[in-house]
């Protein structure tokens, strides 16, 4: 996938008219690897644009900056991005208006941070390639579900496999188990807060486990607080995950985040579906958890 | 030259865990870091003294993630206090590279200097013996040497092993290491050996004169701009084998609790908050500047040397290729107003 050429055009464009103020995009790193998040404000800045195979980032959590803001703002969006997007406009963070959304069919992106690792000297492999990165090979929508302007041509939807296999072998395990599993994976989080921070779905201007007044979780680091970290966390994702798999990318510690993500997703549209996050922007939609109704189904409480 | 034999590694582990616990870089599953040989299982877990480093740096064995301080509960009108005693069993760090060794030189700095000694870091630290790995062949995001970081020679290390064919020349520098050498030297042979030489560095980077010109930088343009990926996570600081910060909170339950340290980041939106409700770190361009500035520049106005020890870490795992090199660079770069 490379759509540099495209993407300058369009943001030389639209930059030059005046139409937005700047074009969220990425830019080379030092690596050729190495491919990073980029604003570009003006068109002197278009020619360090790039949108190649490493451009894995979700670029709809940048938004959030700019929240408060009444900038206009192109961002370049993939499919998972672009669902980002429609998660940010259902819980009102950005006004439609205030967007001008670049959509890329995606034919999959490419780990930086799995380069940059391999290539580190921090690892045994050295060199290989990598590989798309792990949340392409679940992806439901390679098209951008929202966008004033397309690049490249609408991929069909990608014949899932194993999409919830995993899922359904943590499910089967005993309690016991599932409880050692889980406590042995959260046992090894150094509480970074990457997963949060990297997250399009935590949009929250307060964030529970910043509030000191009272402490919902406590900041130490052990079982107990780093699970309820990741509990609270999860039950915050249900329905509002959109699988760009950002978490789980740049866990330094490589938690397995998806297994809990997709264990949501499952039950989300399992209870409440069909449903899968952000798939579609109409106007005042929210997700299933956001809203009340009498049917609504509770033989799970 | 006394010499180690790869073959025999294992075996001088085993006898120096008879009297310490020791800490070796490991791959354990996912992660590499240094663990416990108490823990090692050689199913899961893999030995690592021949790659270049691992993710985690060996800070937290000095300043754990979490540290207990003291506990206490209320009796009737009186409060009786616990001292939670310090852990005192003795370490042996095996296998450290020189720029973590170095980090371990600035927490010293830090807590055992400048008119403070800090108890609880003071009684973990003097029970640690450090069996440093030198470094011959720098990897592609390491720039030690240019942080005045020596591979080969690290300054605070007890003993250097150093890299040979077959094994690993066992070079003493402290009584400390005298006293671990005499553990284990019936598993040493006498060699005559030839040494590497260190390769060349790839990575590059002028820091001279730059806590200088970082004083009249504060309002730069260059930190909104370099701050624009940034996520204000926590990855760089917890990985760093320099960050020190830690905030003192307290977990308590009816009438009793404790109070513990834990680590803090700079990057945090918590780090700064006021009781007032006034942040003046509120956005990622501030805190931003201030990790970098205190790296750069107050640390060196401090304690004379730079708070970054050229490891790379910081480099590798930032999520959004924010890189130090590019800062100092930078800074090198910029036209001033003075």
């Amino acid at each position: 996938m490379n759509y540099t050429k495209e993407i300058r055009e369009i943001a030389t464009r639209l930059l030059e008219s005046g139409q937005v103020d700047m074009v969220m995009a990425w830019e080379k790193g030092d690596q050729e690897y190495q491919t990073i998040p980029f604003v570009a404000r003006t068109v002197d800045e278009v020619n360090r644009i790039v949108c190649d195979e490493y451009a894995v980032h979700n670029l709809a959590n940048h938004l959030l900056r700019f929240r408060d803001g009444k900038e206009k703002i192109a961002i370049v969006a993939k499919g998972c991005d672009s669902r980002g997007i429609v998660r940010l406009l259902e819980d009102n963070q950005i006004k439609r208006d205030r967007l001008y959304v670049i959509g890329v069919a995606c034919t999959g992106v490419k780990d930086p941070l799995q380069a940059m690792k391999a290539n580190s000297g921090f690892e045994r492999k050295k060199d290989q390639d990598e590989g798309l990165a792990s949340k392409c090979l679940y992806c439901i929508q390679p098209n951008p579900v929202i966008y004033d302007e397309l690049v490249g041509e609408e991929l069909p939807l990608p014949e899932l496999q194993g999409r919830f296999a995993r899922i359904e072998e943590i499910e089967n395990m005993s309690v016991d188990e599932r409880y050692k599993f889980f406590e042995d994976i959260l046992s090894t989080c150094i509480r970074c807060y990457a997963c949060r921070q990297h997250c399009v779905a935590c949009n929250c201007r307060t964030c529970i486990f910043d509030e000191t007044r009272p402490q919902w979780v406590g900041r130490e680091n052990n079982i107990s607080d780093n699970m309820m970290y990741h509990l609270v966390r999860a039950s915050h994702m249900a329905g509002r995950c959109i699988e760009c798999g950002e978490c789980e990318r740049v866990c330094p510690v490589n938690i397995p985040l998806m297994l809990i993500n997709r264990k949501l997703i499952k039950d989300i549209n399992g209870f409440f579906g069909p449903y899968e996050a952000g798939m579609e922007y109409v106007e005042g939609n929210k997700p299933p958890l956001s809203v009340y109704r009498e049917n609504d189904p509770d033989d799970f409480l | 030259m006394k010499v180690l034999k790869t073959g025999k590694l294992e075996q001088v582990i085993d006898r120096l865990a008879q009297q310490a616990d020791v800490y070796v870089p490991m791959l354990r599953g996912q992660q590499s870091g240094f663990y416990s040989w108490k823990t090692y299982n050689e199913d899961f877990d893999d030995l690592m003294f021949d790659i270049l480093n691992v993710y985690q740096s060996p800070k937290h064995l000095i300043l754990p993630q979490t540290e207990k301080m003291y506990s206490f509960r209320q009796e009737g009108q009186e409060v009786s206090i616990e001292e939670v005693a310090a852990d005192i069993e003795p370490k042996v760090i095996m296998g450290i590279r020189s720029c973590d060794v170095r980090g371990i030189e600035y927490l010293d700095e830090v807590f055992l200097t400048k008119g403070y000694v800090d108890e609880f870091y003071k009684a973990r630290r003097d029970k640690i013996t450090i069996i440093a790995n030198a470094c011959y062949n720098p990897g592609k995001n390491c720039f030690c040497d240019s942080m005045g970081v020596s591979p080969t020679d690290p300054e605070a290390a007890d003993v250097i092993m150093r890299e040979v064919n077959g094994g690993y020349v066992w070079d003493v520098k402290t009584e400390k290491g005298e006293a671990i050498t005499k553990q284990i030297e019936d598993l040493l042979e006498e060699q005559d050996v030839e040494l590497f030489s260190l390769k060349p560095f790839l990575r590059k980077v002028e820091y001279d004169g730059v806590a200088e010109k970082l004083k009249d930088m504060f309002e730069h343009p260059m930190w909104e701009k370099y701050s624009e990926p940034c996520q204000t996570c926590g990855i760089c600081t917890y990985l760093c084998p320099t960050c020190y910060c830690f905030d003192i909170q307290v977990k308590a339950w009816g009438d009793e609790g404790y109070r513990f340290r834990c680590w803090d980041s700079c990057m945090y939106h918590e780090y700064t908050q006021m009781a007032g409700g006034h942040n003046p770190r509120e956005a990622a361009k501030e805190r931003f500047r201030n990790r970098f500035l205190h790296k750069l520049q107050f640390f060196p106005e401090r304690y004379g040397r730079p708070l970054c020890t050229g490891c790379g870490r910081c480099i590798v795992a930032c999520p959004t290729g924010v890189s130090i090199i590019k800062i100092i660079d930078e800074v090198k770069e910029a036209e001033t107003g003075a």
